[in-house]
């Protein structure tokens, strides 16, 4: 089988903060990291590839510093990596972006399995995997906490509310994944970054994948963000310590002050 | 060996925090700490192939390594430096230990031992220092006699004493500095030859998850293909030969460390309230104890970087760059630890907060691989026969092409630099007038003086570069107010301290203060306080509270 994985470098949200003037998020300082639900992604695909020799190959979608978090996956075992890297793919939302990467994958060829992160922590959207599978034409299977292969069959556990339900596909099929133990990402070695660059790397632009320019960018995408701005600050909470009937006693005395209750 | 590509370093440098974030907890360094123990199994962790590999960024390629440069070598020590600076020292001794091997070593012993080191991760440890032989090797006790059959020298009898070896106790392979016949010699010694015996494990101030030992070496016999080089007499050029590279190596200890432990003042004041606002708002806080530390550290770093970039590009030696970088970074990283546990006050005076550990950590910045003093010293002799030679004109000419760098940027300090550079020609000068370096007082502060002008000059052009390293963390406007604040503080003291300085030991004044340009020094000083609110938003900015 051929997996392909699709990764995004995002912002470590941890560090980011959004500057209120002008709406803009601070980036000075802020280290870039591969989105985490990827990177789990990219453990199932390599505990599949280790388990059925399966060939694993990345794309992803970024300015050409992207390259880090492909050469990451290549430097965990992944066989091949591609970054698509265009000033046309500047501004794209998740639509232009599915359809983007949709373009790569068919140039790829022969696509058994596409496993993606159920979202990226910049944007939580959610909608980018399932958009490529939209794309495809192919099925899809969202929230997977697992996924198995027996044969042609593709066998994922889809986490739903209140537990999870099995379900099977037949190839092609996309996947996304969610973040569970059953895949802690790895980090590399020095020795295999460094073996990594010995891997087959590609830059493909727009036209190496046939992407049409009014599909792309800004002007390409029906989505449309008319302002990012950090909500507002709440303000901060009246902690009490002691007892619980102590502390309820003291919430009720202040729901009676603010006239909550009578 | 040129630095590899910036992705690859900082994808080695991802796996090492994550490592040490799963692995090396702060309460596991602080036990070790308590007990004063090595913690061989995390290094010897570090080590495989398939976890980190650490010591393999040292092995050039061909012999199983991945051929880290100085720059990144540089970053790796620096990240090593943020997590336990012993920890970094047991790494860095396998470095240091491998250096005659990778400067000296023939072909064969690079491909028989160099193979073993990265191959069967072999600790190392660099066993040159003795009683009475520290900086100055010259006083080596340690002989290698030779032994010889038919004629032949077949190996050498290695007898003596090292001390304050680090690893010494823990090493696999060790590379011996003696006396041979031939002169100072460095010879690769195993543990298990007969004879050699680590002492015990010192009790240390700092860097206590280091293992420091004596070596006990009585009548060893080494075989004569261990000597490196396979010639005797080289030895003192071998160890002098990397000197540039290994004090940029503890250049970059004095950075992680300093800045770390500021790091961890700036996200702590911003939660201490006190007189009803966070500390990280009042100048009386941040204007004395963390805005020019942080800003000596980002100075630290550009010279070190500098010289790091020099040396890949393939120069040798730059023996007086690696002592300045490593003086700068060491004295300022020292001074902004100690200040660090000024900012977090009684709690940083607890063992509850890393800054009390990196305090006592990083003073060992300004004692191995050559003391501040021994530094200062070096510093002043290099660039002094550079102001000889050029006839007063070194510094004269580098403050030109400052002035250069000023009339493209003019926002990065680079005029305030240059009237310090001028400043430091006129006082060198006046001292080779009234022949002032007979004092070695004053050789020694010269050294000094010279440390921070050349680092503002450095600074200066960095930060009014079109585009920056990847390691600044700051925006253009912070890191030129940065370079600013630095050039500033850099100028007055050359100027003043120079004045001083030769005040004190001239016989007659002259106009020096014309000379210095003191009141343009002074005038420099404009928009210091501007200055340093904005870097004190910036690093609050960037180091945010957690």
């Amino acid at each position: 089988m051929n997996i392909v994985v699709c990764v995004k470098q995002v912002p470590d949200s941890t560090e980011v903060k959004i500057n209120p003037e002008t709406g803009h998020l601070i980036r000075a300082g802020v280290p870039s990291i591969i989105n985490p639900y990827d990177h789990y992604a990219l453990q199932a695909a390599l505990e599949l590839k280790a388990k059925h020799n399966f060939k694993v190959t990345l794309v992803s979608m970024g300015p050409p510093q992207a390259k880090s978090v492909v050469q990451m996956g290549m430097a965990l075992g992944a066989d091949e990596g591609i970054l698509l890297s265009d000033m046309a793919f500047a501004g794209s939302d998740t639509w232009s972006t599915s359809y983007a990467l949709a373009k790569a994958i068919k140039k790829i060829g022969k696509v058994d399995m596409i496993l993606a992160g159920m979202q990226a922590i910049d944007g939580d959207t959610a909608q980018t995997g399932p958009g490529v599978a939209q794309q495809l034409g192919i099925p899809q299977i969202t929230f997977c906490e697992q996924v198995e292969v027996d044969g042609r069959r593709v066998i994922a556990r889809k986490q739903i509310d209140g537990g999870y339900e099995v379900l099977e596909a037949r190839p092609p099929v996309l996947l996304t994944m969610i973040m569970t133990k059953d895949y802690t990402p790895r980090y590399p070695s020095f020795l295999a970054v460094s073996a990594s660059l010995k891997k087959p790397f590609h830059v493909w632009s727009a036209a190496d994948v046939g992407a049409e320019a009014h599909f792309l960018g800004l002007k390409g995408s029906p989505t449309q963000v008319s302002r990012i701005y950090p909500p507002p600050q709440r303000e901060k909470a009246a902690m009490f310590s002691g007892s619980g009937q102590e502390g309820a006693g003291k919430i009720l005395e202040i729901m009676r002050s603010e006239h909550f209750v009578e | 060996m040129a630095s590899m590509d910036a992705i690859s370093r900082n994808l080695m440098l991802d796996s090492l925090k994550e490592y040490a974030k799963r692995r090396i907890p702060y309460d596991l360094i602080r036990e070790l700490d308590e007990k004063n123990e090595f913690p061989a199994e995390i290094l010897k962790e570090m080590y495989q192939h398939d976890t980190l590999g650490l010591h393999l960024l040292m092995v050039p390629a061909e012999y199983g390594g991945v051929s880290g440069g100085t720059f990144d070598i540089y970053r790796v020590c620096e990240q090593l430096a943020r997590i336990d600076l012993g920890i970094a020292t047991g790494v860095f001794a396998t470095f240091l230990g491998t250096d005659p091997l990778n400067v000296g070593g023939t072909e064969e012993q690079k491909e028989k031992w160099l193979k073993r080191i990265a191959g069967e991760n072999l600790l190392v440890a660099y066993g040159a220092t003795e009683a009475d032989a520290g900086s100055d090797l010259v006083n080596l006790r340690t002989r290698a006699e030779h032994v010889v059959k038919n004629g032949k020298i077949v190996g050498y009898n290695v007898t003596g004493n090292k001390q304050w070896i680090s690893n010494g106790g823990v090493a696999d392979l060790y590379t011996i500095l003696a006396l041979a016949p031939g002169g100072p010699s460095w010879f690769l010694v195993e543990r298990n030859m007969e004879g050699f015996s680590p002492n015990k494990h010192e009790d240390k101030h700092g860097i206590r998850l280091s293992n420091t030992a004596g070596l006990s070496l009585d009548n060893v016999y080494v075989p004569a293909e261990n000597l490196i080089g396979m010639e005797e007499g080289k030895g003192l050029l071998q160890a002098q030969a990397v000197f540039g590279y290994t004090r940029v190596v503890v250049a970059a200890f004095g950075l992680g460390a300093g800045e770390e432990a500021l790091e961890q003042a700036i996200r702590y004041s911003q939660q201490r309230i006190q007189g009803g606002g966070p500390l990280s708002e009042k100048q009386g806080y941040t204007h004395k104890l963390i805005v020019p530390n942080y800003v000596r550290m980002e100075g630290a770093r550009s010279y070190i970087e500098y010289t790091s970039q020099r040396l890949d590009s393939g120069e040798h030696g730059l023996q007086t760059e690696g002592a300045i970088a490593k003086y700068g970074a060491s004295e300022w990283g020292n001074k902004a630890a100690d200040d660090a546990i000024q900012a977090l006050g009684g709690y940083g005076y607890t063992k509850d907060f890393p800054v009390e550990k990196i305090k006592r950590d990083i003073k060992i910045c300004c004692i191995y691989e050559g003391t501040s003093e021994v530094l200062e010293m070096t510093i002043y002799r290099g660039r002094w026969q550079e102001h000889l030679k050029s006839r007063g004109r070194y510094y004269l000419d580098m403050a030109d092409r400052l002035d250069q760098v000023h009339a493209t940027e003019p926002k990065a300090g680079a005029h305030a630099a240059a009237l310090g550079l001028r400043a430091l020609a006129a006082v060198l000068e006046e001292c080779r007038v009234q022949k002032l370096t007979r004092h070695q007082h004053v050789t020694f502060k010269l050294g000094k003086l010279i440390c921070a002008a050349e680092t503002a000059a450095i600074f200066s052009t960095a930060a009014a570069a079109p585009k920056y390293s990847e390691t600044v963390r700051f925006d253009r406007e912070g890191w030129q107010a940065m370079a600013r604040v630095f050039a500033r503080e850099a100028a007055l003291n050359t100027a003043l301290e120079g004045l001083a300085l030769v005040l004190g030991a001239a016989e007659q004044a002259g106009n020096l203060a014309d000379a210095v340009n003191i009141e343009a020094v002074q005038a420099e000083q404009k928009g210091m306080i501007a200055d340093m609110d904005l870097v004190a938003a910036k690093l609050k900015q960037t180091f945010k509270a957690k």
